[in-house]
């Protein structure tokens, strides 16, 4: 087997020769128009488009549509390519949505650990007061880069979870559209790559690149705007791809409420990423252009008369947070679901209350349109706007407490049983409980004031994004384990990675808050040991070291089970969700005959009831 | 042990979760106090933060302990016994309850608004007594009176309402002094105010709370609050060293 | 992103039924809601160019010339008349008329951009002295932005027309089937339903305001 006729390959390939060609027209055309040839900012962002859009075409990811344009037919390609080994496929384009979704899961994971690992080597610098081995650039870079990626991961795991399950769920053959689906996933790589070179170069603002500053800094700003911009097109048309499948493809007696709930978190999720996201991308690239150009959005510029001619700068962040707030919904209505999708199962008892769990999700994603604000209280924004953002901001408790309590009704008088996936289940639970409830307590415009830009935030979003992301998300690779791969993880390394991994959370976060009242600030290399709190820095990486052991052993756990663990079959947990009445692994099309819906998805206990019909033939 | 009551309606399991939540919400509202010490308590601002932030606590202990010790006892109590295939009890929803659990916290959230908005109007009220304007840019403070003194670090009378306004030369910047509570942002191409009464003589430290650019982390300076008495003292001499100044120039 | 709306389409006429049996009707629902996703997505991107218009600008506006801004508007109206006489003269199976209206439309569609570049944004001295620059001041880099973005999904239209042109030519489509006209005509109206909103927000509403520098 040739090297080159592996996907990825040629994508990298087109990458770097798109970056060259790119550089050089840059270069090219400054000439032309008779400037100086070399302007670093100019050409690596000629360098990065031009990249990225190499990639794109060197896997391949486009050539249907491009036939099309021509009026050339391709037939759909079914099936694991015909000349080379199977695997190979999980590296080039596929339209196979459990492909996909794999691809999709396993670059979040990855991304999860790159992101992880960059936490722990600032972690390791912030153990102690007084700069040891990370400069403050550095660090910064650093801080700033976990951000992105750990959310970057977040996005690809959501996006790997709704592309591997939604259609299955649905009893679809596949997703609304195949190619799409194939392209929405490749973009990311490419991002990805962009993402990780910008480390070489640096940026200082963190996250939510903040401009005036990320107006100012190195270059690597630019690779950043360009490479969260491909990412957040990949959420739009991934979403779109979702939306459609949901609504077109559903078979016989599947109504809307009586999808499994996991759907119901994908469309709201998916209402979110389709509209929202735009915004995030119009933000960075009005950055980029007043990087390049000069155009002033967001830096004043002032005239002679001393009067501002040029932008303002909290209109990025109002734009920034109209996209970056819905966004943490995003993160978390798909773990949710897990949630409200495996409590069933594990208690053997109807779902409480499916309506109200399926309605709150779309009212938390509609409410959290309106809260965006709340990132800005200490900003100077008008002064009415401070109540507006907080009442709003309140509301979405409402929802939120909805879900938590139909949870407990589902538990309440059923037959638990404690596996892994249920573990993590209940672990997601508690553990964005104290997410969520820390949150009220940022919304009440006063005590933020206070809080605000302190570590008190970083143990809230780090509750609430394990709670509602990496927690379920967990819970869901142990549960679809086997139905991906027809093996049993080993249930004692799970159980192991659950023991390690929760109470190294509970301590992690509890301890970045009380740094955070004790007057920690965040964003910093150093700080003042007078404050004291030194020992609680301590146990935050100490935590954070326990963490990421524990998701190696879970990384070991998936990767040796694939060899060695006990044959699953088809359905070990006794789900009656339609993707586990079907073989595992589940074969290349799913479901050799249309289902039809007979009855709710969720009535354990409910003798004689039949969630779906397999044998759908003689009524099609 | 006392033998617990299989039947999932059955009275008993409430008045047990009942008097569990009732102790777990004591209990850990007591242990958060304790690991979560606010900073903020020299300034007539921070009394409200602090107030609210401890109500904000124990309904966090009260809402907490309700969820996880309804979860924890129904584990327990619910869980699946050795050889026991059997399914749970089944029940779909109750609308009733539902309709109850969105209204009670809906009640919730409208007085803690009612609050909240109580609370901000007293963590940003006070009075303009003494004025200074403080101005940030990568990584440093410098602080000018309305009478011409400028100083690197901010004397302050206490007891008396100070106002604050804030300007940003470069990046965007955000004063905070963690003892007395609240922070306010420097934008670049506007003036921003802080309202301020500290209550506490001494030296604290003002920091820069916005990520800045490389020395974010040191962009410090000192706040000294101090009596009436020192403060104009220290204002005269302030004022014949900068005439010093200007003369010698 | 033309490529993308060009993917929903043709999706339709290519996409093969594993099943077997015939399954046009079902994929065009599909594509067609796809579309429609796809222009509330855009939605939000123009919601955010004209929220930051009114953030930056307040209620003042740039001095543009507005007989300019008029003609151009026009052509644009004019050409969305010419893509549903395209789009119906397909529906009829008359080939020739779709060929010339949809080239017609291709034709308004470049004049309009000719006089965004030349008038509005002054790429050609030689013609018109334009007096804005994107990097002059909030004016002009908002002026920019805005037709910028709007002028990318023009010229991506235009691309799009010439191939659904093209594919006609060859002899794709029919009277039945013809997915890939109807989302190019739809996506035609789609950015010229921008513009409506674009214009007023540039030329009409607000005081014009004469910056100095
Ligand atoms: C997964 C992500 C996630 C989720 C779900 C949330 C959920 C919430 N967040 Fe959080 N938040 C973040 C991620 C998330 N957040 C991030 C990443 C930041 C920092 C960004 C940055 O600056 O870098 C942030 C910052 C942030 C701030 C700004 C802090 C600051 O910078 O000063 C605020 C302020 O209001 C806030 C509030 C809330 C609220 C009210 C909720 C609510 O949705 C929570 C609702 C849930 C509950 C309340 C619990 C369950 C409910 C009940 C049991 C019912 C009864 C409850 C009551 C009546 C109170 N968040
Ligand atoms: C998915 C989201 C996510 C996740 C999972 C994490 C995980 C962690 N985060 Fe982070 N974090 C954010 C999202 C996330 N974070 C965001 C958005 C910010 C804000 C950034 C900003 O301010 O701009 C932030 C900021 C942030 C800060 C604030 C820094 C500052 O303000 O100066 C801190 C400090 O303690 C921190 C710590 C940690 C730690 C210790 C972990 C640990 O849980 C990590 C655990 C480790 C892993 C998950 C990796 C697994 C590793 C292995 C399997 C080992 C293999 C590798 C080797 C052997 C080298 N994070
Ligand atoms: Cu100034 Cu941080
Ligand atoms: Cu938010």
């Amino acid at each position: 087997m040739q090297l080159t006729s592996l996907g990825l390959v040629r994508g990298l390939i087109g990458y770097f020769a798109g970056l060259v060609i790119g550089m050089a027209t840059v270069v090219i055309f400054r000439l032309v128009l008779g400037m100086p040839a070399w302007d670093e900012e100019a050409v690596w962002v000629g360098g990065i488009i031009f990249a990225i859009i190499g990639f794109v075409l060197a896997i391949g990811a486009m050539s249907d549509w491009l036939k099309w344009t021509r009026g050339i037919e391709t037939p759909m390609h079914h099936g694991p390519p015909a000349d080379k080994p199977a695997w190979t496929r999980y590296f080039a384009v596929d339209y196979n949505h459990k492909v996909i979704g794999i691809q999709y899961g396993v670059t979040g994971l990855l991304l999860l650990i790159i992101g992880g690992s960059l936490a722990l080597v600032f972690r390791a610098e912030l153990a102690d007061s007084g700069i040891s081995f990370l400069q403050a650039g550095t660090y910064n870079t650093f801080l700033s880069m976990h951000g992105w990626v750990a959310l970057a991961a977040i996005l690809l795991g959501v996006g790997g979870m709704a592309n591997y399950l939604v259609p299955l769920m649905i009893g679809a053959e596949d997703m609304a559209f195949p190619r799409l689906n194939a392209f929405a996933y490749w973009i990311n790589v490419p991002a990805i790559i962009t993402l990780i070179i910008s480390m070489l170069y640096g940026w200082d603002s963190g996250w939510t690149a903040y401009p005036p500053l990320s107006l100012r800094g190195p270059v690597g700003y630019q690779m950043v705007f360009f490479a969260i911009f491909t990412i957040g097109l990949s959420s739009i048309l991934g979403s779109l791809n979702l939306i459609v499948t949901m609504l077109m493809m559903r078979p016989k007696g599947m109504t809307l409420f009586r999808m499994p709930i996991f759907c119901w978190a994908i469309l709201a999720t998916s209402l979110i990423q389709l509209t929202a996201t735009q915004l995030i991308g119009q933000a960075f690239l009005m950055l980029s252009f007043e990087r390049t150009l000069g155009m002033p959005f967001f830096n004043p510029l002032y005239n002679a008369a001393g009067e501002n001619i040029g932008g303002q700068p909290l209109l990025f962040q109002h734009l920034f947070w109209f996209y970056s707030h819905p966004a943490v919904y995003i993160f978390v209505l798909p773990g949710l679901g897990i949630i409200s999708e495996l409590l069933p199962v594990f208690a053997r008892k109807p779902l409480f209350g499916y309506r109200w769990i399926a309605l709150s999700s779309l009212a938390i994603a509609l409410v959290g349109f309106l809260v965006w604000g709340h990132h800005m209280f200490t900003s100077g924004y008008g002064e009415y706007l401070r109540v507006i953002f907080m009442i709003s901001t309140l509301l979405v408790a409402v929802p939120t407490g909805v879900k938590f309590f139909s949870w407990l009704g589902t538990l309440w008088g059923g037959r638990l049983s404690f596996q892994t996936p249920m573990l993590f289940t209940l672990g997601a639970i508690s553990v964005f409980l104290i997410g969520g409830l820390s949150g009220p307590i940022l919304a009440t415009t006063a005590t933020d004031l206070f809080l605000h830009d302190t570590y008190f935030v970083v143990g809230h979003f780090h509750a609430t994004i394990f709670g509602g992301f990496v927690f379920p998300f967990f819970a869901a690779i142990y549960y679809w384990y086997p139905k991906m791969t027809g093996r049993m993880y080993n249930e004692t390394l799970g159980k192991l990675h659950f023991w390690l991994m929760t109470p190294g959370f509970w301590l992690m976060s509890l301890a970045q808050m009380t740094a955070g009242t004790m007057g920690m600030r965040r964003r910093i290399a150093d700080y003042d040991p007078a404050l004291g709190v030194e020992p609680v820095h301590l146990l935050v990486t100490i935590a954070g070291f326990v963490i990421a052991f524990s998701i190696l052993l879970m990384i070991y756990n998936l990767f040796t089970s694939a060899e060695i663990g006990a044959i699953a079959g088809n359905n070990p947990w006794r789900s009656r969700s339609p993707e586990w009445q079907i073989p595992s692994p589940v074969p290349e099309h799913s479901y050799a005959r249309p289902i039809s819906v007979v009855g709710e998805p969720y009535d354990y206990g409910l003798a004689g009831s039949q969630y779906i019909a397999m044998s759908g033939a003689g009524d099609d | 042990m006392l033998k617990l009551p299989q039947s999932s309606t059955d009275r008993k399991h409430f008045v047990i979760v009942g008097a569990l939540v009732l102790i777990t919400t004591i209990v850990l509202g007591f242990f958060l106090l304790a690991i979560l010490p606010v900073k903020a308590q020299h300034s007539v601002q921070a009394e409200p933060i602090r107030w609210l932030f401890q109500l904000h606590i124990w309904l966090i202990a009260f809402l907490f302990s309700l969820v996880s010790v309804f979860m924890l006892y129904s584990l327990f109590v619910f869980r699946k016994r050795k050889g026991d295939e059997s399914e749970g009890e089944h029940f779909e929803g109750n609308t009733a309850l539902e309709i109850a659990w969105t209204v009670v916290p809906l009640v919730l959230v409208v007085i803690f608004a009612f609050i909240g908005i109580q609370t901000l109007r007293d963590a940003t009220a006070g009075g303009d007594d003494v004025r200074v304007e403080a101005v940030g840019f990568q990584w440093s403070w410098t602080f000018n009176y309305p009478n011409g003194v400028t100083a690197a670090e901010m004397v302050l009378p206490v007891n008396k309402p100070a106002e604050i306004s804030l300007r940003a030369t470069d990046v965007i910047h955000s004063f905070w002094v963690a003892e007395w509570g609240p922070k306010q942002d420097l934008v670049p191409g506007m003036t921003t105010r802080m309202k301020i009464t500290p209550t506490k003589e001494g030296e604290f430290k003002i920091v820069c709370a916005e990520l800045c650019g490389l020395s974010h982390w040191s962009m410090l300076a000192t706040v000294r609050v101090v009596s009436e008495d020192e403060y104009i003292a220290w204002m005269d001499q302030k004022i014949a060293e900068q005439n010093l100044q200007t003369a010698s120039r | 992103m033309a490529a993308v709306t060009t993917s929903a389409q043709a999706a339709a006429v290519h996409h093969d039924a594993h099943a077997g049996h015939d399954n046009y009707a079902a994929q065009l629902r599909m594509n067609r809601l796809g579309l429609w996703l796809f222009f509330i997505s855009e939605a939000f991107l123009f919601g955010g160019l004209l929220a930051t218009r009114f953030y930056l600008w307040g209620d003042t506006r740039p001095e543009l010339d507005q007989e300019i801004g008029l003609i151009v508007t026009s052509v644009l109206l004019i050409s969305s008349v010419s893509m549903r006489l395209a789009e119906t003269a397909m529906e009829r199976g008359n080939r020739k008329a779709f060929s010339f209206f949809i080239l017609l439309t291709a034709l308004f569609g470049l004049i309009f951009l000719g006089g965004v570049m030349i008038f509005e944004w002054g790429l050609f001295p030689a013609i018109y002295e334009g007096h804005l620059t994107p990097w002059g001041d909030k004016y002009g880099a908002v002026v920019f932005a805005m037709t910028g973005m709007h002028a990318l999904h023009v010229v991506s239209g235009i691309v799009f027309i010439f191939i659904v042109w093209n594919l006609a030519r060859k002899g794709s489509f029919s009277k039945e089937r013809h997915w890939g006209v109807e989302s190019c005509a739809i996506y035609w109206h789609y950015v010229d339903v921008v513009w409506i909103f674009f214009y007023p927000a540039l030329y009409l509403i607000g005081t014009a305001a004469h910056v100095t520098h």
